[in-house]
């Protein structure tokens, strides 16, 4: 039998790549696992589905044409719905300068692809409970 | 017997790009070379600024602990997106992106044909990604030799002795690779 951890409700997660690629591997990771995903192209696209939408977790990535993850997250911050809410960082950036801005900006956590989807999902579990 | 001397050529920096890497340049007289057995290059080019890049790869099989495929799918994902992100940090845009796809031979039939599969995952991402595809040599049972100017997108390749590609050693992630998570 496939254990399962009981859940009240099914944890919401947007996840933000321009990869079309990326943007399925993390669809399947996550779905897989029972989460309801949403997926935006870019900082922008992401902004406008998160002033109409709920949602607990976000996953960004950090190079993306028009707004960038940083520019995402500062915006996010800045306003009050999304204030608290948990963002991880997805990059194929490996600096610490660039984990120190992420981290100034506001981030939750700062995770290096290539992912490792049962670290991705722990990591979602933890952030949003 | 004639000593008159040629006009002077403008000096070429050429830079070898190995299995794993991924360059960029803008640089007039830079030129990328490579050499590919099973392996493949994937050579990217905006026309509008005149920026290029070369990537070379070759992807193991998963990580025991995932459940996908014949290889390391988000490996391979992440050594195109590397290619991408440097081409982007030098003014790139996705949209105008051209891309050349070398390599992919099975120069060895016990080697599971992976140069197909190979060849297979760099058409498939670059479909997912709409970048378009202008120029391809890929599969066959010949080692290619690979020159790309950078900066004018042009390309020459030509097959080689096979003896003189690399030993196909699958690209295995970095032991830095595990994906972990630090939360702030």
């Amino acid at each position: 039998m496939k254990a399962s951890l009981p859940m009240d409700k099914t944890t919401r997660i947007l996840t933000v790549d321009d990869s079309a690629s990326m943007r399925a591997l993390l669809n399947h990771a996550l779905t897989s696992q029972g989460f309801d995903v949403a997926q935006a192209e870019d900082g922008e696209v992401a902004l406008e589905w998160l002033a109409l939408n709920e949602v607990d977790v976000v996953i960004t990535d950090i190079n993306m044409p028009r707004l960038d993850g940083f520019g995402l997250i500062e915006k996010l911050r800045q306003g009050n719905r999304h204030r608290d809410r948990p963002i991880l960082v997805l990059t194929t950036e490996s600096s610490e300068e660039k984990k120190a801005r992420a981290r100034q900006a506001g981030a939750t956590g700062w995770i290096v692809k290539p992912f490792d989807p049962e670290k991705l999902v722990a990591a979602v579990r933890r952030v949003s409970h | 017997m004639s000593f008159e001397s040629s006009p002077p050529a403008s000096p070429t920096t050429r830079i070898n790009i190995l299995q794993g890497q991924a360059r960029v340049s803008a640089g007039p007289r830079v030129e990328f070379s490579t050499v590919l057995g099973s392996c493949v290059a994937t050579c990217l080019f905006d026309p509008e600024i005149q920026v290029g890049g070369m990537n070379h790869f070759l992807l193991a099989e998963p990580p025991p602990n995932t459940h996908s495929g014949d290889f390391d799918e988000h490996y391979g994902v992440y050594l195109m997106e590397l290619l991408i992100n440097e081409m982007l940090a030098h003014g790139a845009a996705k949209s105008r992106m051209r891309a050349h796809l070398y390599g992919g031979a099975n120069l060895n039939s016990s080697f599971a044909r992976i140069g197909t599969k190979n060849a297979e995952f760099a058409r498939t991402f670059l479909a997912s990604e709409r970048i378009t595809v202008v120029r391809e040599d890929l599969g066959g049972m010949n080692a290619r030799r690979v020159d790309f100017r950078p900066a004018r997108g042009q390309v020459r390749c030509r097959t080689v002795e096979n003896t003189l590609a690399p030993e196909p050693k699958p690209t295995l992630r970095p032991a830095i690779s595990r994906g972990d998570v630090e939360l702030f």
